[in-house]
């Protein structure tokens, strides 16, 4: 599939918000290479540990790579990703290009990752299904010149112009040509022509037991600094079994860790932190609400069904005559009518100067209403390309924030054109490092500054009106709430995203794979997301009773009723008394009265504050079934009748 | 629900409102214009068939009013009665023609203006619900009988009529303006008005001077009323409610609340343009298509736009159809999904299938601690969750709630679904105690799959190479920084800044005790977008001749600093910038000829490996790349194979291979040490370019070739040859579009236009003369 329509895309982008079109033109391109050999292959010690490995290295890094295709479907539906295997004895390479390169096996193509491509892996890492035999290492050893060159074809080929292009080399060799020099110099050249075709090498070492891998012994040779990583240095952790984890698992963290691309939303933003100075920063789009992909058009009458691609052509409304995109203008409604203004006066309105993030000054970070809420923030990272010294006070200005609890408030304009926007910066806390007392609420965050986007006034809405005298629980009560509270702490007392997948997203992608893989649909979906009841009970249950106990109480004392059926659910109507005999039953209360149950003395306050007006004329209904009163006549009319029923009643 | 509105507007139109006072430029028609425009403007835009505009004028030549048989009732005439509908553009325009200084000198009594407009609403509006308004806008220089003003004052009160009197150059001590040398006979003109006012009550009247008026429209957005939406009428639950439990327990212990969900925050969006083309005979006429053209003609049909649909045709890949798609019937087509690049198609009875089944619920998964929890894992906007209205005993469990959370200063994570078969959404419940009436807060939480995993190295370290944790280096900040940061920090609080909503709206005492505003607070910061565009939309629509104009400066108030706070930070920053040491990057590290051409050292740094192996040294030391390719060829044992690879790449003679055309390409660029080398290596990219377009079935190819030409532009800007690639990319595009390449080759072409593959300019290389108008001539396709 080529680039599609990028660059019609961006011909049309109106300027929306923050988007993600640059963004996503960028796209990426992962060749796993898995060396196939003796070692890799060799089934892990036998244990009666039920965490032990059940896995040799290659069908951990199989595994993780099913599992990182898998993810990538839903995560990043455009990005192509492939799985070469060597060291073994067949060779295979692209189907139309014959000649294969010697112990080379190409098992998926670079591609967009197909149904079929998913099923054959999954058949090989669950059933250990290998028809081909592509399992079976080669006697003689591969030479990783042409393991790179094969790749470098695979990666020039398939995946020509994509922004990313990495190769995931997982193996357990840290030394594949050590007595001959030649072969590795080959190697180290090969090495340069990726590096000079933009392709970076991450390397995946697997060790085990108490062996090192060695990078010095070849693959210093092979792997560059990646001009695109920050001087993170870190990079080739070494997956091993041992410490309670299984290979697989260290292997796939260590994946994870490098499966995203990392790509910037922008770049070199001007972040004017004083008037007269100046950093730049770099900003990324680290919480991104991930949504299943839109319904597309499939065509059924050829062999196989295939996506049907929509093309739009414009048209006059009247004439229904073809426009070209040139004769297009924007107009505005206004009394029926349009106005409109010349391009240039409508980039003038739009226009609120070029780029920038603009301190105007800080608060403490008390003064932020937990409301203040609009949209997904955006991350800052400084850069040193067009200011030397930007990290330093970056760093400098994080500090000061964490330490005196203050945040920044700024005016940001993401990009010309873009409409600007006031945000809060914040910064994040530092990673805990290694087996450090997590002290941080989001460890799964790095350190760096937020933008939190702040509404604006004219996104602030308003709730009905209030109650005259609104009720509020005494003192008594809300300590019998405290002790539940406190009871119902999540883990390590944080939210961690990473516990709660998407539910209703996991479920479009499992059935979707069912249905593409002709398997069978799973009946039961899994929900992270819902409470853990039995725990919840556990835990709280005899507080939440002393709590029930104590609201019926107070409600008695304040001749409040406990039933609810004054108010029904819309589309409940079968079911009046439902929601009666919920609460009763949860507050421990014999409810009172009839099914549908009226709190009466409420209605005798609103009737008797005069808010019954606010009341819907479906409610007002409701109340004057459930008082045995006609329910017939105009609103006013109700209104009149439950008022004289509220004085008649005193 | 909607409400009816009628306001009259009475416009003084009398000779001495042409004049020029105060200084302004502008007539005192012209400049109270500004304001009633604004207003009638806004109802326009609205669109609302129940907001009625009248307008009459005062002191006009003629009379045409229903009073006018009776005295005192001359020079005042209806330009616009009341009528059902609403405002709409064919009525602004014909107001517009009427709105003038009647040069003649006029008498006209204003209160009469306003017994006037007292009957038209009446006569209008009936018994029925209206908000009733009268507006009246003069200079006082006309002699106003002042009797019967008990009476007038009654009526309006009876009748519900507010008075908003705006004055040119009143005095206004509240505001802080008195005009000097006054005539006496407006002096005498603003105390009876202001009379007048006060006896209809200070809920009822308003009395000022037009220059307040039209301050406060440009310091005061009008923000859209919005009415409160429920998203969200049910139980808000902790434990499980349904009674439900393992086995044959005892059900469980749980928690139901009555409660109703409004929106807090909803990100409002800037008026939405319709896309549109001039109607064909208009186009015709000479292309007079503007709005502002046609408001001048007679106005009947409107200005000649019309709207544009989208037409949509369906293609699959074909390869036996020429430009390898075909078209297919929309009928022929069935819903389905991607599913990686395999279309999974899912028939009409089971479209729900992949939809996960939910029940209506809003319910608790526990608490977490306020200090273990970032506002930047909030992802979107906030609801506001109160107790079921008449339901006292949920306001009261819901109290509860609210106030244990804010003691234990805690938030609750919850799981919402809002209606039957909606996607679970999990939100941070944030207890609203102080609220009227108390509330839950909740936004929504990013859950595992929305969190992406970026790696970055800690601010708070450098760990070199070797592993060792370096205290000081020139990307951590010293402590003379930190301490500077520190102080400009502190001295920039805003907390202790006064805060002021507009430009002096200080004497509000909405807030009674004085208490000081918080500098830039939510409710008074407004979206520049959205106001600047209505702005600029009413302008052209009620003044078309007008320029749009600069945005009003309240939109722009958060733009920059306080000043005064700068000021008094200056010895801060100054003392900030002197220890940050900034030092800008200029724009471009010119390139220079030859190997490591333009750039720094880190990046020839990182032209290494990390053992620092010299790769080039290692090819050039190589002295018979056969030699070397042959023994790599023993050990694969396949000689065919492993030789022609190896020798193509270590070919150290300036050529480029086909195969390996990128490397290749950039390796003997380094080596070259005349131009004519470098002319020569282009040359053949280019020819390997175009085999490739020539060799590609469909568009197969032209990711490749498009590569290869981004690398080429980018080494030729290097380089310093702009001139070979420009060369190359003009002959490319009359080949491709002439369709010497094999055949129609203009997806090519929209390609390399795509990519801006096209010239170089001289902005990106200094050595080029080729300017921005060529490179965009360039991308024409003709």
């Amino acid at each position: 599939m080529a680039d599609d329509n990028k660059w019609r895309a961006s011909e049309e982008e109106e300027d929306e918000e923050l988007d993600e079109n640059d963004y996503k033109s960028q796209k990426d391109a992962i060749l796993f290479a898995i060396d196939v050999s003796h070692s890799m292959l060799k089934p892990p010690p036998a244990s009666t540990s039920k965490k032990a490995d059940k896995d040799s290295a290659v069908l951990a890094a199989l595994k993780s790579a099913y599992q990182v295709m898998q993810q990538r479907i839903i995560s990043n539906p455009k990005d192509m990703m492939g799985i070469m295997l060597f060291g073994t004895e067949k060779s295979r390479f692209q189907e139309d290009s014959g000649r294969p390169y010697p112990h080379c096996y190409l098992f998926v193509d670079l591609d967009i990752p197909s149904a079929n491509d998913v099923k054959a892996l999954k058949y090989l890492v669950e059933d250990g299904d290998d028809p081909a035999q592509v399992l079976t290492p080669s006697e003689e050893p591969v030479t990783m010149a042409n393991v790179l060159f094969c790749a470098n074809q695979i990666f020039t080929t398939k995946a020509a112009n994509f922004g990313s292009r990495r190769l995931f080399i997982i193996t357990d060799n840290d030394d594949p040509h050590a007595l001959d020099k030649q072969a590795r110099s080959a190697a180290a050249v090969r090495a340069k022509d990726l590096y000079d075709l933009g392709v970076v090498i991450e390397l995946f070492p697997i060790r085990c037991g108490d062996s090192q891998f060695d990078l010095t012994k070849f693959y210093d040779d092979i792997v560059y600094r990646d001009p695109a990583q920050e001087e993170d240095l870190e990079r080739f952790k070494a997956s091993k079994s041992g410490d309670g984890l299984s290979l697989l698992s260290s292997l796939v963290s260590n994946i994870n860790s490098k499966q995203v691309a990392k790509r910037a939303m922008f770049s070199n933003l001007p972040f004017e932190i004083a008037p007269g100075l100046r950093i730049s920063v770099k900003g990324y789009n680290i919480i991104h609400s991930q949504k299943p992909a839109r319904t597309c058009y499939v065509w059924l009458d050829g062999e196989t069904p295939q996506l049907a691609v929509g093309e739009t052509t414009r048209m006059a409304d009247e004439s229904t005559r073809t426009v070209e995109k040139t004769e297009l203008k924007k107009a505005y409604k206004f009394g029926g009518e349009f106005v409109h203004f010349s391009p240039e006066e409508q980039k003038e309105i739009r226009s609120f100067g070029s780029p920038i993030l603009r301190i105007i000054g800080f608060k403490p970070r008390k003064l932020l209403p937990f409301w203040a809420a609009v949209k997904k923030p955006v991350f800052l990272f400084p850069s040193e390309d067009d200011y030397v010294g930007s990290t330093r006070v970056f760093t400098a200005l994080w500090r000061k924030l964490l330490d005196s609890d203050k945040m920044g408030v700024a005016w940001f304009v993401a990009r010309s054109n873009s409409s600007p926007i006031l945000v809060a910066i914040l910064p994040s806390n530092p990673q805990p490092s290694g087996d450090e007392e997590l002290d941080s609420g989001t460890p799964f965050l790095p350190a760096g500054l937020w933008l939190h986007p702040l509404p604006f006034a004219d996104d602030l809405r308003d709730g009905p009106d209030p109650p005259k005298e609104p009720l509020r629980a005494g003192e008594e009560l809300t300590k019998k709430m405290r002790v539940i509270v406190q009871q119902l702490q999540l883990p390590k007392a944080m939210y961690n995203p990473k516990k709660y997948p998407n539910p209703a997203l996991q479920w479009h992608y499992r059935i979707l794979q069912a249905l593409a893989l002709e398997e069978e649909v799973p009946e039961e979906p899994d929900d992270a997301t819902l409470p853990k009841y039995k725990a919840i009970n556990n835990r709280a249950g005899g507080y939440i009773q002393d709590w029930s106990e104590k609201l019926h109480d107070d409600a008695r004392a304040l001749n409040l009723s406990i039933g609810g059926g004054v108010k029904r659910e819309p589309g409940d109507d079968d079911k009046p008394a439902k929601k009666a005999r919920s609460l009763s039953k949860t507050t421990g209360v014999k409810k009172e009265g009839t099914p549908g149950a009226v709190d009466i003395a409420g209605l005798r306050r609103s009737a008797q504050a005069g808010t019954v007006s606010k009341m819907t004329v479906a409610e007002l209904r409701d109340a004057l079934a459930g008082l045995k009163l006609p329910t017939t006549g105009k609103k006013a009319e109700l209104i009149e009748r439950m008022e004289s029923w509220a004085e008649a009643d005193n | 629900m909607a409400d009816k509105e009628a306001t009259v507007y009475i416009l003084d139109l009398g000779s001495t409102m042409g004049d020029c006072n105060s200084g302004r430029v502008e007539s005192d028609l012209t400049w109270s214009m500004r304001y009633v425009w604004d207003k009638i403007g806004t109802t326009v835009a609205a669109s609302r068939k129940t907001w009625c505009v009248g307008v009459i004028g005062l002191r006009t030549t003629d009379t045409f009013n229903p009073l006018q048989e009776d005295d005192g009732y001359d020079n005042i005439s209806i330009l616009q009665p009341l009528a059902a509908g609403g405002m709409t553009m064919s009525h602004l325009r014909e107001l517009r023609k009427k709105i003038f200084v009647h040069d003649d000198q006029n008498a006209g009594d204003a209160v009469s203006a306003i017994v006037v407009a007292v009957d038209m609403i009446e006569h209008f509006t009936k018994k029925l619900k209206y908000k009733r308004k009268i507006v009246l806008v003069t200079d006082g220089m006309e002699p106003i009988d002042g009797d019967d003003f008990d009476e007038i004052a009654k009526k309006m009160g009876d009748s519900g009529i507010e008075l908003v009197v705006l004055g040119v150059d009143f005095d206004d001590p509240d505001y802080g303006y008195k005009q000097e040398d006054k005539p006496k006979i407006k002096k005498r003109n603003e105390e009876l008005l202001s009379q007048l006012c006060d006896q209809c009550g200070e809920d009822n009247a308003v009395f000022g001077t037009m220059a307040e008026a039209i301050d406060d429209m440009s310091s005061r957005p009008r923000l859209k009323p919005m009415r409160p939406y429920k998203n969200y009428d049910g139980l808000l639950t902790l434990g499980r409610s349904d009674g439900k439990g393992d086995d044959d327990d005892p059900p469980p212990k749980s928690i139901s609340i009555s409660v109703e969900r409004y929106f807090k925050t909803h990100l409002a969006k800037p008026v939405s343009a319709t896309t549109v083309v001039a109607r064909m005979d208009d186009a015709l006429l000479g292309g007079r298509s503007s709005a502002d053209g046609d408001v001048d003609m007679d106005g009947a049909g409107g200005p000649g736009l019309t709207p544009v649909h989208n037409a949509r045709t369906y293609k699959v890949p074909d390869a036996s159809a020429p430009g390898g798609k075909k078209d297919v019937e929309f009928d022929a087509l069935a819903k389905g999904y991607e599913y990686g690049r395999t279309a999974v198609h899912i028939s009409e009875s089971e479209h729900n299938i992949t939809k996960l089944e939910t029940t209506k619920s809003f319910t608790i998964v526990g608490f977490v601690p306020w200090d273990r929890f970032e506002p930047f894992l909030l992802i979107g906007e906030c609801c506001q969750t109160i107790a079921s209205r008449f339901m006292e005993t949920s306001s009261l469990a819901l109290s509860s709630l609210i106030n244990a959370l804010w003691e234990l200063e805690s938030f609750a994570v919850a799981r919402i679904v809002a209606k039957d078969g909606k996607e679970p959404q999990l939100v941070l419940l944030m207890p609203g105690p102080t609220s009227s009436p108390e509330c839950l807060y909740d936004v929504p939480l990013p859950f595992a799959e929305d969190v992406r995993n970026y790696q970055f190295p800690p601010l708070d370290k450098v760990v070199t190479i070797s592993g060792a944790t370096l205290a000081k280096h020139r990307n951590l900040p010293s402590d003379d920084l930190l301490d500077a940061m520190g102080d400009y920090v502190d001295a920039m609080d805003l907390s202790s800044f006064p805060g002021k909503g507009g430009d002096d709206e200080e004497t509000e005492d909405e807030d009674g005790d004085g208490e000081e505003e918080e500098y830039c607070a939510i409710e008074a910061t407004y979206n520049p977008t959205i106001h600047r565009f209505n702005a600029a939309i009413r302008t052209r629509a009620t003044q078309p001749d007008e320029p749009i104009g600069e945005p009003s400066k309240v939109l722009l108030q958060y733009s920059h600093p306080p000043e005064d706070l700068v000021a008094k930070a200056k010895p801060t920053i100054d003392d900030l910038i002197a220890t940050s040491e900034i030092k800008k990057v200029p724009p471009k590290i010119k390139g220079r000829k030859g190997r490591g051409a333009g750039k720094s050292a880190a990046q020839l740094e990182s032209e290494k490996p990390l053992s620092g192996l010299d790769i080039d040294a290692l090819l050039s030391s190589t002295p018979a790349p056969v030699a070397s390719s042959a023994s790599t060829g023993t050990v694969t044992g396949d000689p065919s194979q492993g030789t022609m690879k190896v020798e193509a790449s270590q070919s150290q003679n300036l050529t480029v291979d086909p195969e390996n055309s990128i490397p290749t390409f950039k390796q003997a660029l380094r080596h070259t040490t005349s131009p004519e080398q470098v002319s020569s290596l282009v040359s053949s990219l280019g020819n390997i370019t175009r085999e490739l377009i020539t060799d590609s079935l469909g568009d197969v190819n032209y990711d490749r070739a498009a590569e290869n030409m981004r690398v080429m532009r980018d080494e030729m800007i290097a380089f310093e040859e702009p001139g070979l690639y420009n060369a190359f990319v003009k002959d490319l595009k009359k080949k491709v579009l002439s369709g010497e390449l094999g055949g129609d080759r203009r997806e090519m072409w929209w390609q390399i236009r795509g990519e801006k593959l096209g010239l170089i300019t001289e902005a990106e290389s200094e050595v080029g003369d080729t300017t921005a108008v060529d490179a965009r001539e360039f991308y024409t396709s003709r």
